[in-house]
């Protein structure tokens, strides 16, 4: 018997790449000999666009570098600024900070959970993430005016103080039953189980050599959590959520324990800042801010693993040299390695359990 | 890390903060690092145009049982030694290195134009770097 290999193109306009990827499949048969993925459609040189700008007007670019969780490259960027000048954030800041960086976690899990299950062909759950996503949007779009690119940290604080503390409140109590809810249709549903279980092994040593960061490397059994020794974390009691099976099923449970444990963050950020008095922030004023000279550096642990900001200054106001380090970029890379040998069918299924967002991967 | 025992082995460096500079030898100096300490990430590779002495790598090590980042610093011109035999993830960095300045490492067969489209001319991050491709809009004059 001879057998043909067959090479296939998947994307770059497939529904559930979540944004524009092409994998170059080479098939023998239905198993998957070889993947090349191909990035670089939605290339918008952020980093080139750094050096042009000044770092206040670089400010609103970066929540669009992942459009799914803009508060945490914004983060990251206020951080760097902080950093190269001392700035000392105050408690209040920290904890509004906190409490919007884990909404705005939760917010990008529960979009994946639903797009993931669509990859696999379960559409309702899709309606039910993005209606509860949605709360969440509106109480941003409240506080910031924006759904999705906030623009609300800014160097030294937040633009202006945090209100409507009740629809947190509510949005706190109300998503645990609905968590509830999603596991009871899909955690345990058979044909979700004949997916995931066992697909998509993603074993310890190759996740640390592929330098995967994140909930994909918690689900393999490693307890890596950059949040633990984040400075805007100190004082927040939260454990890092690990599970050994390494498959596409712990990296969904291994998210939906996330959102459980983010809401245990935000409910303690609360309670903080229900009793806190008003807002006093000394904030840095951008015109004319110049970063001493030097390299500075900064992290995060964003919903699809880390995130770092590495920044050059010749003591100008623009930056010299700006580099993003983004967590899908190295998902990205590791379907090379975990698509191989694996059927056609689950590559889908494999690929969406990654959290791979386009935008993020091409910057 | 035990900086007297790496400065006995590679004599020809300087510390600087967390930041280790070397001139040459960087595949030894990263399995050393990586086979006597607890290194086990490489959260990225960093490259920054210096314009006048060439173009600086930074490798960011990271040990997750010591808490502990490292930088490893090297000036190339562009030529460099590829570490993907050590680092899988060193793949991606070099090629998103080659893409943007242009630096082609030894030892990686699979260097091509990531962002930037296959003909695509010179390389855009590097300092010395002139926009003037016609398939641009605001380009339109230089070209019929």
């Amino acid at each position: 018997m001879t057998t043909t290999r067959l090479k296939l193109n998947l994307g770059p306009q497939h529904p559930s790449t979540h944004g524009v990827l092409r994998l170059l499949l080479e098939l023998e048969g239905e198993k998957i000999i070889s993947c090349e993925p191909d990035i670089g459609y939605l290339h918008r040189g952020m980093e080139k666009m750094a050096e042009k700008m000044t770092y206040i007007q670089y400010l609103p670019l970066v929540d669009r570098i992942d459009y799914l969780a803009g508060f945490f490259y914004s983060e990251l960027l206020c951080r760097i600024v902080e950093q190269a000048l001392c700035i000392e954030l105050p408690d209040k800041v920290r904890a509004i900070r906190v409490m919007l960086l884990e909404m705005n976690r939760i917010s990008s899990h529960l979009l994946w959970i639903g797009a993931f299950l669509m990859d696999l062909g379960a559409v309702s759950p899709f309606f039910y993430a993005f209606r509860e996503r949605e709360m969440i949007l509106r109480y941003f779009e409240k506080l910031t005016g924006q759904r999705m690119m906030y623009n609300y940290f800014v160097f030294g604080g937040v633009r202006k103080d945090i209100d409507y503390l009740e629809d947190v409140e509510y949005i706190v109590s109300y998503l645990p039953q609905k968590l509830d809810e999603y596991e009871k249709i899909i955690t345990e549903n058979p044909i979700f189980l004949r997916r995931t279980e066992g697909k998509g092994i993603l074993e310890p040593d190759t996740a640390y050599s592929f330098a995967i960061t994140g909930a994909n490397l918690r689900a393999s059994g490693i307890d890596d959590d950059y949040r633990k020794s984040d400075y805007l974390y100190k004082g927040f009691d939260f454990k890092p959520i690990v599970l050994d099976n390494k498959d596409s099923w712990a990296r969904y449970k291994a998210r939906v324990l996330e959102i459980r444990e983010s809401l245990n963050i935000i409910s303690q950020a609360l309670d903080y800042l229900k009793k806190a008095d008003k807002l006093e922030q000394r904030l840095i004023n951008p015109i004319n801010l110049k970063l001493p000279q030097g390299d500075y550096s900064a992290e995060i642990e964003a919903p699809r693993g880390l995130a770092c900001c590495f920044v050059r200054s010749d003591g100008q106001e623009k930056p010299y040299r700006l580099k993003w380090r983004t967590g899908s970029y190295y998902s990205v890379n590791l379907l090379r390695e975990l698509l191989k040998g694996e059927y056609l069918n689950d590559a889908i299924a494999i690929a969406g359990s990654l959290d791979i967002i386009l935008p993020e991967v091409d910057k | 890390m035990n900086w007297n025992e790496f400065q006995r082995v590679f004599s020809d460096c300087e510390l600087d903060g967390n930041k280790i500079i070397i001139k040459s030898k960087l595949h030894d100096v990263i399995s050393f690092v990586i086979n006597n300490y607890t290194y086990n990430i490489l959260k990225e590779i960093i490259a920054v145009d210096t314009a006048d002495k060439g173009i600086e790598l930074i490798y960011h090590l990271y040990s997750k049982d010591d808490e502990e980042d490292l930088f490893i610093s090297i000036v190339v011109q562009d030529e460099a030694e590829s570490i993907t035999d050590i680092f899988e993830s060193a793949k991606a960095d070099e090629n998103e290195i080659y893409d943007m300045f242009g630096i082609k490492f030894e030892g990686n067969e699979d260097l091509k134009r990531l962002y930037m489209p296959e003909d695509w001319k010179g390389f855009p991050l590097r300092k010395d770097y002139v926009q003037d491709d016609t398939r641009l809009a605001w380009n339109d004059n230089n070209e019929a």
